[in-house]
């Protein structure tokens, strides 16, 4: 009875931070929705501007007529889309080759990849650029994508997975005489659809925010991706942009990144679990 | 018999074949992308390396050897003073008392007591060195720039470690209102750093922010948070905050349900509820887990870039410069590309200690 009452007590009591925690989200979607016009008056039209009146479709409308941000949007699928493949290509087979096989130097190599794990991206940018710039690869979806593939992190969660990977199935088929690619792509893969999922969305997810790369690699406007595009609409939005056409673009560059998140947050959770307390 | 002993024989050797062909691709791309630049880094950072120079004419690096870093850390006329940061330092020898007598106390044991002594005992020690008469640090803007740094995590860390804390305790029941309310938590995480700082620097503006619309409302005035030197770094540290709780909540969550049902329960018969419960039951169960969130919590902001880039640009007066954009200006809007990769070494030292730290911890729970 009393812990029922307390309950409640309980949920009214987290309403309220829960509530100031979505102000900010709440109030840039609201700000989209009205005039430029307005805005350049006052933010706090309705309600301290919380609700969208007057409102108006205008700055979604503008934003996709002209201007780069389809084509920044589009950089961003390009790129998040492509090293979310290579990574989960390159990861499966790596992590399945230290979990389940044999071979010479398995413990070395083991190492030689965890130790990647303390090489932050802020600590190895420039020589990066360097290395690219000498091929004259910036600008390129190459430069967005390659550098990024090669996460010690994504070897890692894969290979805490086929260790833990039940071995009878494995064993049975290898002693019919299949071979080891043939276990992996026919047995192992398919159980390992939840963990490369983890691995996708995580991936998915960082690529899309990713944001000091792509300010050192691209410098054309068009090799922009939304994250790095936006953040060259908001150092002089008062003037150029419209405050109500930067928060659209603000809502746009993260709609795809909150949806896949809401209908994955399971995967997203467990990577947090996993990745947080291990890697 | 002997058949057998070939056919296994076999089988090795195309498990051996098989183990490579798969992890090639892996390997490949580690060492061209993250291997080779690690060491070219380094390499860079021995040389007198101006970007521009260098891309018109190869020739131009030149081998210095460890000058970039004595320029880095050392200064003309360095003496060693015991109370040049009175605070700080006064602080470090309070931690470094607190430690020892804990310890004695028992109430620490030597593995956590020792590493806070020696970290304590190294920020009196460091702190200490200031340029004495006519003397001057070689780069001025370099060690205000760690500390800013410091300071930043200093502030984030525990701010956001005690607020998911709270949150995991109070969201730790299974119906259908937590998790929503979880996912409320959760979600301005996945929101990229150009979004959050878009959203903060207009929720700080002094003309069109809305906490200065409240604070209006209430009869206020307003205060122009992101240019005032004594909110720039507070308005970065709440921006940070909002945006880095939920990974701290969840990791919490975990740690919580991993606790055992039946202490509480046993609790509970002693009607140690609530806050009791929280204090007696969860706080004590939960010492690695929060260890390991402030760890992780220090290494992610340590690399603090975002922020500070987009929403001051490390003013006002360099007061929310941090390490990551030092080396980011150096390098591209300075060309110094030699000096900017010393302070990216820097940069790893730090973080590798802590990534030491973050692995003995997580190793520690799987034995």
């Amino acid at each position: 009875m009393t812990s029922k009452r307390s309950y409640y007590w309980l949920c009214i009591a987290l309403a309220i931070p829960a509530f100031i925690w979505l102000v900010p989200t709440l109030w840039m979607v609201s700000l989209s929705f009205q005039p430029n016009e307005v805005l350049a008056r006052t933010t706090a039209s309705t309600w301290l501007g919380m609700i969208p009146i007057p409102f108006t479709w205008d700055n979604y409308a503008k934003l996709f007529s002209f201007g780069d941000t389809p084509r920044w949007f589009f950089n961003s699928i390009v790129v998040a889309g492509g090293m979310t493949l290579a990574v989960l290509a390159v990861s499966t087979t790596a992590g399945y080759a230290l979990a389940r096989l044999e071979f010479r130097f398995k413990t070395a190599i083991t190492i030689f990849i965890l130790l990647g794990l303390m090489v932050p991206e802020q600590a190895i940018f420039i020589p990066l650029y360097t290395m690219l710039a000498k091929f004259g690869w910036h600008n390129s979806y190459g430069a967005l994508i390659l550098p990024r593939v090669a996460v010690p992190i994504g070897v890692f969660l894969m290979m805490q997975f086929f260790k833990a990977a039940p071995k009878d199935i494995e064993d049975a088929a290898r002693i019919d005489g299949v071979g080891p690619f043939q276990i992996f792509w026919f047995v192992m893969l398919p159980l390992a659809r939840p963990a490369m999922m983890t691995l996708a969305i995580l991936t998915f997810l960082y690529a899309w925010n990713d944001y000091l790369w792509p300010l050192v690699s691209a410098s054309h406007k068009e090799m922009f991706t939304i994250t790095l595009g936006l953040a060259s609409l908001q150092s002089n939005f008062a003037q150029s942009e419209g405050l109500g056409r930067v928060m659209a673009s603000g809502v746009i560059a993260s709609l795809p990144v909150v949806v896949l998140f809401l209908i994955f947050q399971r995967y997203v959770v467990q990577a947090m679990t996993v990745g947080g307390s291990k890697g | 018999m002997a058949r057998q002993t070939t056919g296994k024989r076999k089988r090795t050797l195309s498990q051996q074949q098989a183990a490579w062909a798969l992890l090639a691709p892996f390997l490949a791309t580690y060492c061209a992308f993250l291997v080779y630049p690690f060491f070219k880094g380094v390499w860079i950072s021995l040389h007198d390396w101006n970007l521009l120079a260098v891309a018109m004419n190869p020739a131009a690096a030149k081998w210095v050897g460890l000058h970039n870093y004595v320029h880095m850390l050392w200064g003309r006329n360095i003496t060693w003073g015991p109370l040049s940061h009175p605070l700080v330092q006064l602080l470090a020898l309070a931690v470094l008392a607190g430690a020892f007598g804990l310890h004695r106390a028992g109430r620490l044991s030597g593995r956590s007591a020792i590493p806070i002594a020696i970290a304590a005992l190294l920020i009196f020690l460091l702190l200490g060195f200031t340029p004495g008469e006519g003397g001057r640090w070689f780069d001025r803007r370099f060690w205000p720039t760690v500390g800013n740094t410091v300071l930043f995590v200093t502030l984030a860390a525990p701010g956001t470690t005690i607020a998911a804390l709270l949150l995991a305790a109070a969201l730790n029941r299974e119906t259908r209102m937590m998790a929503v309310f979880r996912t409320l938590f959760f979600l301005s995480q996945v929101l990229s750093v150009t979004v959050v700082t878009l959203i903060w620097q207009i929720m700080f503006s002094p003309t069109q922010g809305l906490i200065d619309n409240v604070i209006r409302v209430f009869g206020g005035s307003p205060v122009s948070w992101l240019t005032d030197p004594h909110f720039a770094m507070l308005a970065i540290v709440v921006t940070t905050i909002w945006w880095s709780l939920g990974i701290a909540m969840i990791l919490f969550l975990a740690g919580i349900q991993d606790i055992n049902r039946e202490i509480y329960e046993a609790a509970a018969l002693d009607n140690a509820r609530g806050w009791k419960s929280f204090w007696f039951i969860t706080l004590p169960n939960l010492k690695r887990t929060i260890t390991l969130v402030v760890v992780l919590q220090i290494i992610l902001h340590f690399q603090v870039f975002g922020q500070s880039h987009l929403m001051t640009q490390g003013g006002p007066d360099d007061r929310t410069q941090v390490l990551v954009r030092y080396i980011y200006q150096s390098a591209f809007r300075d060309s110094e590309i030699g000096r900017a990769s010393a302070m990216a070494v820097f940069l790893f030292a730090i973080m590798s200690v802590f990534a030491v730290i973050q692995f003995l911890i997580g190793r520690e729970k799987s034995e």
